[in-house]
């Protein structure tokens, strides 16, 4: 049973606005639109405290909007998984088939759909295991289960990725990838590490301060994203106040200037974006523009990735390196290297857009 | 047992297991959705009302014996009922006992539960009877828990049903009026053979209380 994205809408948030009082205060989150679509997974990207989860709970319907509303597709069932899942009291069993007996579903069909959830994010060896004793990664993976068992047509995911190392995170998405596929789900997942978003996001909503950026296909925000403090989130950490020169090219102080992908009007202010894959030490490699001389500030070496910052125009730019291949294996701090970036690969954001 | 015959023994206990029984249902059938609406639920008064329960359970309870005989007496507010020295009046008096322990174990183990868990439960369409039905499931160590101790209350309880029973032999004599009774008689054998037996009754229950607690222990 394979259920490919048609991009038929499930379930829309439109022009809503959610008020909260908490003991930190009064917090507003508004939304114009923003729609979940089958088979498609949105990832929502944002700071803590943006209204992420206020978000998702009002997308599941345990939040009501004070004004607009939340549209839902004929027959559509939404789910949420929490960040904390709770474990109920009883076997995994029991957990995972726990909603469809309250629902008044037969036994044997009860048990044969909770197997099956459980077989399909690989836990079924552990239904009749108690499900308090479950470990942290375990009990995310009978909470998706659980709200798989339900078939629910949109399935929303509150930081999924949670106390999870790489492999775990790894094994989830490929395991989350497949369900979605099957059964052609529409997924939301939030989020406040874009590294984690990317692992399953189609298209990719930004909210800050409980409003919503900008959203679009994942490539497309990554690479042009709306303003500064949406290119931050992203993952564009390269940024500098600059003016838009004649040419094609803009200007960051007297002697620093980048080419640009757009041609904004000349004299105009703004920021440059590049994310750090983009930029390249040592001039002569690929296909770059040579934006000039820097000084290598800092080297952090994972394993995998040196994570290079090099001093430029007053600013700390930052790249990546492979982990003891080339350049990675010679560099020191306070070398001095040549920079340079693809035209393409450096975004002009309007001065009004921070 | 000179002066205690063994059909007397047999009613004392049985009427000893009616009134407790009684008692303990009625504080359960009141305290539970109390404790439940007060552990889930925030709303102005909420901390008076816990500070109440709070107090209540560690209330004398020749006080509350005081209290319900002043309400039963002939000229009290609840006079005209009748239940002076009858053995529902020591029901009332005994629910006045238990109620505040059913009541304050039943909201500590509800605001065990995670802040969020009845919005994870709602969000898999769960009906509302079956939510509260996973509920108590969820909360049933902290249950039992609650009909030991109330249970273990009101049992051992000698002051108020003394109060508003008068330990009067056939009608309102119970197992723990009866035992003082024969100890300020000097009749201690029969003090002893009815304190062995309050004893029995309690281990029986208790017991019994527990091995259900530990089978379904997580």
């Amino acid at each position: 049973m394979s259920a490919p994205p048609d991009g038929r809408e499930v379930l829309a948030a439109r022009d809503i606005a959610v008020e909260r009082r908490s003991r930190h205060g009064r917090f507003r989150l508004e939304v114009e639109e923003l729609a979940l679509r089958r088979g498609e997974v949105l990832a929502v990207l944002g700071p803590n405290g943006a209204g992420k989860s206020t978000l998702l709970r009002t997308l599941a319907g345990l939040e009501t909007p004070e004004v607009g509303r939340v549209v839902r597709g004929a027959g559509v069932v939404a789910t949420l998984v929490f960040q904390r899942p709770a474990a109920f009291a009883g076997s995994v069993l029991h957990n995972a088939g726990a909603a469809l007996l309250g629902g008044g579903h037969a036994r044997a069909e009860v048990r044969r759909r909770a197997l099956a959830a459980l077989r399909s994010f690989g836990i079924e060896h552990l239904a009749e295991r108690r499900a308090a004793t479950l470990s942290g990664g375990e009990l995310r993976r009978l909470a998706l289960a659980r709200a798989m068992a339900l078939a629910p047509t949109a399935l929303l995911l509150d930081e999924p990725y949670d106390d999870l190392d790489v492999a775990g995170q790894a094994a989830l998405t490929r395991d989350l990838r497949r369900a979605i596929a099957e059964t052609g789900v529409a997924v939301a997942v939030v989020t406040h590490d874009l590294r984690r978003a990317l692992l399953l996001a189609d298209r990719i909503a930004v909210l800050c301060d409980g409003r919503l950026q900008q959203q679009g296909p994942r490539a497309e925000v990554l690479a042009c994203p709306a303003g500064p403090r949406v290119a931050r989130l992203v993952g564009m950490d390269n940024l500098a106040r600059a003016v838009a020169l004649p040419d094609g090219w803009a200007e960051v102080d007297a002697s620093h200037r980048t080419p640009l992908a757009s041609a904004p009007p000349a004299g105009a202010r703004g920021w440059i974006g590049i994310r750090p894959e983009h930029l390249k030490l040592d001039v002569g490699r690929g296909a770059g523009e040579s934006i000039g001389k820097g000084r290598v500030e800092s080297l952090v070496d994972d394993g995998f990735t040196t994570h290079v910052e090099v001093s430029w125009a007053g600013l700390s730019l930052r790249t990546h390196l492979l982990s003891g291949r080339g350049l990675a294996r010679s560099l020191a701090v306070g070398d001095p290297v040549s920079l340079s970036v693809r035209p393409e690969c450096v975004h002009w954001m309007p001065e009004d857009s921070e | 047992m000179t002066g205690l015959g063994q059909g007397e023994l047999l009613e004392i206990t049985l009427r000893t297991l009616s009134v407790c029984g009684s008692a303990l249902a009625i504080a359960l059938a009141l305290g539970l959705p109390i404790g439940i609406a007060l552990g889930r639920r925030r709303f102005p008064g909420r901390s008076a009302l816990v500070t109440l329960v709070n107090s209540g359970m560690g209330a004398p309870p020749v006080v509350v014996g005081l209290a319900v005989a002043l309400l039963l007496w002939r000229s009290g507010p609840l006079g005209g009922l009748g239940w002076m020295y009858t053995p529902t009046a020591m029901v009332a008096a005994q629910v006045l006992i238990a109620l505040p322990l059913v009541v304050g174990i039943t909201l500590a183990a509800v605001g065990g539960l995670a802040d969020d868990w009845e919005l994870q439960v709602r969000t898999l369409g769960v009906p509302a009877p079956w939510r509260l039905w996973l509920l108590l499931r969820e909360i049933r160590l902290g249950l039992l828990a609650a009909v030991i101790a109330a249970l273990g209350g009101i049992l051992s309880e000698v002051g108020a049903v003394m109060q508003v029973g008068g330990n009067l032999a056939g009608e309102t004599r119970v197992l723990t009026t009866a035992i003082l009774m024969y100890t300020q008689m000097g009749a201690f054998e029969e003090a002893l053979g009815l304190a062995a037996v309050l004893l029995g009754l309690f281990l029986v229950l208790a017991g019994l209380l527990t091995a259900v607690q530990q089978s379904g222990r997580g």
